[in-house]
């Protein structure tokens, strides 16, 4: 009699419900009238629509036809790449170096992982001071070296690397716990048996530490590209409007604007739906390029 | 005894969703869309309000706004539901679906120009004339012609409290340290474009102002230069009309100072609190900006007595002392408080407190008002900065309203976003001009 509650699987039906029609009102629902909500006049938030576009998919044209869509997508690109090479690359290096260090490991582990904490928002408040024209950092930091002429590190040409730094170094100590936990997983009995067979450190590390590895690089790779599709606040704060030159539209900021700040809805909602096609493939990609390993 | 726990977690959980449905709706009483029954004291025969304002967060009236409904729930026993927020875009959006799902509150404290279009043309809020039929003393202490009329009949709907000004602030020790003269009530544009000039020769920035964020005042000051105050607030019908030409020519006026060197380095780049600070670091001489700079300003700066306030220079037909002001938010009664012979009275009684000359004065202080007797304002309790304001104000000889407030932020981008693109001529002006037209005569059709 005690063991039928393990057979009878209605209970855990009844305990997945509530989680089930939260992401349905919350999550599909609105999914499903954003889509709509693209092919309709909305003029205002909180209004409601005006009627159907003519035709109805003058959104997806406009699309077509946007400037800024095309800057915001190659910059989610750029934010990409940057994201896999910056903030992967970077806690792939600075994880085996902990890795290899006796002492001070938890203490690496602390401040790498501080930026994780920090709201975005007030780092993107402090790196505008860092790059700030006027008394910034940076700009009184070449001044002390000599430099005469103020570096505009927001002006069109330095805009993107600008917005990247902190973008990429406020995730690295992400990716780097699960690296360095990983890494910890790796019994010591191979390094050791490697180490006797005459293997160097740095052939330990290509042959042992980075394949046990590949797994959790791979979770990480998928983890940073959806991020970087995603990132929002930081560029926000730094370069709001696409500012300067509607140069640094990410999809994300370009969507938001057109929300909030130019109150055109339905084609906010469009640029949504795009977005979200493009996560889906994205994701598509990242499945086919980090594809974990059975060992 | 398994079962008897699995069905001891079951009610927990239901209990658990059942408890978190009760403390979500017990913590937002204010904003509820109550009906009748929840709106009266039961037994007490008083009345309780639903109202929404902007006096929240950091709006220098919050604490004001707070001491008036409660003096006035005091003396009159009635109640007030104060659902008041910042008056961020959240909170627009708040406003306008509340009244497309019909919670909207009784009074709401609110923008009169294009936000306030989508419950106007709906009809969910009552104009004042039809107010004054059955209650003709409302609002009788303001200058009907100031109220704030709607853009979308022309009729007033709400009752003005504090309104605004716009004008040229100055850091006198830059003007003192470039030798010139801070511009006065006779200073003409051409004369402004050479101070700017002798302020740039002496190192220093003319104007600080972001083209790239904020390029809004100088925008409104440069056309207005090509009008007059009768005739600003009023819309282009082409590009190639007499206001349309206004509007490039004034734009031109903003690509000249641009071109002349007279802003910011980086004014293509910087948000306006960066070029801000530069006028407040005594880098930069003039700025223009709003009243409520003058509070920002008082913070920002240990020794306000650097800064005054000056008319903004004008040319052609437009004085000097012809201003950018007026009153863009007011007081609404909405038609469902209205048509409730419950909550009718309560609601006219309410905003004429709020809006009698003593409480507008208190809530005003240096910022204009439509009050038929002016303002009292303990001048000795103000900065210099605050009497420059208000002298300011009381030597204007003419007063517009802003002309972008006929213009809706989607409809405003191609300008206003465009601007670091028409400044360094990567865009025609015309052009611009012409697509914003385009926008504001799609939006009428819709």
């Amino acid at each position: 009699m005690s063991s039928n509650i393990y057979k009878n699987k209605k209970p855990i039906i009844f305990f997945l419900v509530p989680a089930f029609a939260f992401l349905a009102i919350f999550l599909y629902y609105p999914f499903l009238q954003n889509i709509l909500n693209s092919f309709k006049v909305i003029n205002n938030l909180g209004s409601s629509a005006k009627g159907w576009n003519d035709p109805w998919f003058t959104n997806y044209v406009e699309l077509c036809k946007d400037e800024n869509i095309r800057v915001a997508l190659v910059n989610t690109v750029k934010m990409i790449a940057a994201t896999i090479i910056g903030q992967l690359g970077i806690a792939i290096v600075l994880s085996l170096m902990v890795d290899n260090i006796k002492r001070g490991q938890k203490f690496f582990r602390t401040v790498y992982f501080f930026p994780i904490v920090i709201a975005a928002t007030a780092l993107g408040l402090l790196f505008n001071l860092v790059f700030l024209y006027d008394k910034g950092m940076l700009n009184q930091l070449r001044e002390l070296f000599g430099a005469v002429k103020l570096v505009d590190f927001k002006d069109n040409s330095h805009a993107m690397l600008t917005m990247m730094i902190p973008v990429t170094w406020q995730y690295v100590g992400f990716y780097f716990i699960i690296l360095i936990t990983g890494l910890n997983n790796i019994s010591d009995d191979i390094y050791e048996a490697a180490t006797i067979d005459g293997a160097s450190r740095l052939q330990r590390v290509r042959y042992i530490s980075l394949p046990l590895l590949h797994n959790v690089i791979c979770t990480c790779g998928v983890l940073a590209v959806t991020g970087a599709l995603k990132v929002f606040d930081l560029p926000w704060i730094m370069f709001p409007k696409g500012m300067p030159s509607n140069s640094t539209w990410l999809t994300g900021t370009y969507m938001y604007y057109h929300a909030f700040e130019s109150h055109n809805v339905d084609y906010s909602s469009a640029i949504s739906v795009l977005i979200v096609i493009l996560g889906v493939v994205t994701a598509k990609i990242v499945n086919a390029v980090f594809k974990e390993k059975d060992y | 005894m398994k079962k008897m726990l699995a069905m001891l977690l079951t009610g927990a959980m239901v209990l658990s969703l059942a408890a978190c449905g009760n403390s979500s709706s017990g913590n937002a009483p204010a904003q509820s869309s109550s009906g009748a029954e929840e709106s009266k004291e039961m037994g007490g025969g008083s009345v309780t309000l639903n109202v929404t304002t902007t006096f929240a967060g950091e709006d220098t009236n919050a604490a004001n706004y707070q001491e008036a409904i409660a003096a006035w729930q005091e003396e009159t026993g009635n109640k007030i539901n104060d659902a008041s927020g910042t008056s961020a875009e959240t909170f627009k959006a708040r406003v306008i679906s509340d009244f497309e799902m019909g919670s909207e509150p009784d009074v709401l404290f609110y923008f009169n120009g294009v936000d306030s279009n989508p419950f106007v043309e709906a009809g969910k809020v009552v104009s004042i004339e039809e107010i004054r039929k059955t209650y003709p003393d409302y609002a009788t202490n303001m200058k009907d012609g100031m109220m704030g009329a709607s853009p979308v009949d022309g009729k007033n709907y709400s009752v003005p409290v504090n309104g605004y000004w716009e004008g040229l602030f100055v850091n006198k020790e830059v003007c003192q340290a470039a030798g010139i003269e801070i511009p006065s009530a006779d200073t003409t544009w051409d004369e402004f474009m050479d101070i700017c000039q002798q302020v740039k020769d002496a190192g220093y920035t003319p104007i600080a102002t972001s083209f790239a964020e904020i390029p809004h005042y100088w925008f409104e000051f440069c056309i207005y230069n090509y009008l007059t105050p009768a005739t600003h607030n009023v819309l282009p019908g082409s590009v190639d009309d007499e206001h349309g030409k206004a509007w490039v020519n004034g734009i031109g006026d903003m690509k000249t100072l641009y071109e002349k060197g007279f802003l910011p380095d980086n004014t293509l780049s910087a948000t306006d609190g960066e070029t801000f600070q530069l006028f407040i670091d005594g880098k930069a001489a003039f700025l223009i900006d709003g009243s409520w700079k003058v509070g920002g300003i008082e913070g920002a700066t240990d020794d306000v007595d650097n800064f005054t306030v000056t008319y903004v220079p004008g040319k052609n037909d437009r004085k000097s002392t012809d201003i950018i002001g007026g009153l863009s938010s007011g007081w609404y009664i909405t038609k469902k408080a209205w048509d409730d012979p419950e909550k009718q009275k309560a609601c006219v009684e309410f905003i004429s407190y709020m809006t009698s000359d003593e409480m507008v004065s208190k809530f005003a202080s240096v910022s204009a008002t439509a009050l038929k007797n002016g303002t009292q304002v303990d001048e000795s309790q103000l900065s210099s900065l605050a009497v420059a304001g208000l002298d300011m104000v009381e030597g204007a000889t003419g007063m517009a309203s802003a002309v972008q407030d006929q213009v809706t932020q989607e409809e405003r981008v191609p300008v206003f976003n465009g601007m670091p693109d028409i400044v360094t001529g990567k865009k025609d002006i015309a052009e611009a001009i012409a697509e914003l037209l385009d926008l504001v005569a799609a939006g009428k059709t819709e």
